[in-house]
């Protein structure tokens, strides 16, 4: 019980060593914070900062571009969420069967996430190029109708999204198969006696014991595709008409292009919003799991 | 499991299996095609590249166009940029993090609980929210930077950087599970708690710093929202803006954008093969907090 109380010389070693973190916390993310919640009642500029109140968030809601990034956002992230989570489920449920060539698989399935969205960027903008890419040749190859992809409205904003989904499902993959591989094996050799396949034996053992496993996959992804910048600028810059301009996106278009940096921190202040939102309910109900 | 073989397949089942397979040939055809054409195309010549027809392979390949790739622009100065800011923010990140990882796991003080739960609250908070402040404040840094500040300086490009709290949260829960003997034992012996963590912590943090060294790498190699943000012209361009600059010109030569693309990757896919291990276990850490 010699830790009861506090040692003055231990405090004074915690401080001392935590110091150069605390410095840098304070400056680059507790600061910011505050003065990004602070811009975004200003008319920010970069030269003078005026306070006027809410009257950002109230241009907010009659922005019809953000408005359109707002929901261009959430699809994005909808539906990366959800074909994420379900697919990375799939993959990670054959691969913990030990196939052979496990290793290899499991390598390709992470290589895209290993490498940088602006690679990935680069590599997708050539194989959706609608004079030469890719998808263009191989579709005239089968004698189908080659497409416009990203300069088509109605559907450049599900091409970024099918790039989000190549490149992350590995990482679910990975989290699922490690969430899989802490089941005890005789759960399924006692399901396998008392006659249950391989089908039920998925569903009855296998998805509830992996809820927790699953609800951070659901969280992470979630936040990140409400953070989803690079694709956009690197591919799209938010064209045709705004389809697939996000979020973050205009907070670097009215930020960086056109230095309505007070305008642009609301935006980010309802950014933070949606994604401690996310973040919170993550953390709550890990706790209630664990 | 084991004891499958022995039995009869039952009919559902083989069902099962069916879907499966064709799951895993899409699966390895959609992973797959994507680095395969990145490479092909990066070996065929423009002629080949605007052809109409779909070929899986170059007709004889093209191997200078990765020298004629690293030599539109200045790649040396590009590598060198960003192997520096990546170098750096390794190493002082590494150390701070794991200083202050200490802290939290072993020494008691007062406000420990609190503090803590400050750096989770922190490691919530999108980078893009705090986009707008980080660059105003180190442009305010005239003293040091001159008129502009440390925007457009290696200073502005690293010291956010360092800033991560993800690295204090993996190194805490990494030394939770020293024993506590080893403090007790080096507080005998009369050494301080900073002389505890170097000499006996910090050569025990192979493992740990590892997987955070390769993590880290990864996301400061292959960054690219801040160098965007911050640098400006070419003394300070990354690998990752860099590659960006081949769709600005008029012609997009696909051939020497694949072939930069897979160079600039190279290193991070060098890390992931040999260090598989290590990236692999990081991404699992990170996943199993709270």
């Amino acid at each position: 019980m010699q830790r009861a109380r506090f040692r003055a010389r231990d405090t004074r070693a915690a401080w001392g060593m935590l110091a150069p973190f605390l410095v840098f916390f304070a400056l680059f993310i507790a600061y910011p914070m505050v003065m990004s919640i602070y811009y975004s009642f200003t008319d920010y500029n970069l030269n003078t900062a005026n306070f006027i109140g809410l009257r950002n968030y109230e241009r907010l809601t009659r922005d019809p571009v953000f408005g359109m990034a707002f929901v261009n956002t959430c699809v994005y992230a909808l539906i990366s969420v959800t074909l994420l989570f379900f697919l990375g489920f799939i993959t990670a449920a054959i691969l913990n069967r030990g196939l052979r060539g496990v290793a290899g698989l499991r390598m390709l399935m992470l290589y895209p996430y290993a490498t940088s969205m602006t690679a990935v960027s680069m590599i997708f903008l050539m194989l959706f190029d609608v004079n030469n890419g890719v998808f263009n040749k191989i579709l005239r190859m089968m004698g189908a109708q080659p497409s416009n992809w990203l300069f088509d409205p109605a559907i450049a904003l599900y091409c970024l999204i099918f790039v989000n989904v190549w490149k992350n499902i590995g990482y679910c993959m990975l989290i699922y198969l490690s969430g899989m591989q802490t089941i005890e094996p005789a759960l399924y050799e006692a399901a396998t006696v008392d006659g249950a396949g391989e089908w039920s034996r998925l569903v009855h053992i296998t998805l509830p014991m992996i809820r927790p496993v699953a609800l951070f996959v659901l969280i992470t992804t979630m936040v990140d595709a409400f953070k989803t910048f690079e694709q956009v600028q690197i591919m799209t810059r938010g064209d045709p008409m705004y389809t697939t301009t996000t979020i973050v996106h205009q907070i670097y278009q009215q930020g960086f292009s056109d230095f309505r940096m007070g305008y642009a921190s609301a935006m980010a202040v309802v950014l933070l919003v949606v994604v401690l939102a996310f973040s919170g309910i993550g953390l709550r109900f890990n706790k209630t799991y664990a | 499991m084991h004891s499958r073989s022995v039995q009869a397949v039952p009919r559902g089942d083989r069902a099962f299996r069916i879907a499966q397979g064709m799951f895993l040939m899409v699966t390895v055809l959609v992973m797959a095609i994507p680095l395969v054409m990145m490479i092909t195309v990066s070996l065929q010549t423009m002629p080949e590249i605007y052809a109409s027809e779909f070929k899986l392979l170059p007709a004889a390949p093209q191997w200078h166009n990765y020298a004629d790739a690293m030599r539109n622009g200045d790649w040396p100065l590009y590598f060198k940029n960003s192997a520096i800011v990546s170098a750096i923010t390794l190493v002082a990140s590494l150390f701070i993090n794991a200083m202050a990882g200490y802290v939290f796991a072993r020494i008691p003080f007062r406000f420990r609980q609190a503090v803590f739960l400050i750096v989770l609250i922190g490691m919530m908070i999108p980078p893009q929210v705090t986009l707008i402040p980080v660059f105003t404040m180190l442009r305010s840094f005239t003293l040091f930077g001159g008129r502009s500040g440390l925007v457009n300086t290696y200073w502005g490009l690293v010291l956010p950087y360092i800033a991560g709290s993800f690295g204090v949260f993996l190194c805490r829960q990494y030394y939770q599970t020293f024993p506590m003997e080893i403090d007790d034992a080096a507080h005998m012996d009369g050494s301080t708690r900073f002389q505890a963590f170097l000499h006996i912590y910090l050569p025990l943090s192979g493992p740990v710093f590892a997987s955070l060294a390769v993590l880290k790498f990864a996301g400061t190699w292959n960054e690219y929202t801040w160098p965007l943000v911050v640098t400006s012209g070419e003394r300070l361009k990354t690998v990752q803006l860099a590659l960006t600059a081949f769709r600005n010109e008029g012609e997009i030569f696909w051939n020497q954008l694949m072939a930069a693309t897979l160079v600039v990757e190279i290193p991070i896919y060098l890390v992931f093969l040999f260090a598989q291990k290590h990236f692999v276990q990081g991404l699992l850490m990170g996943s199993v907090k709270a």
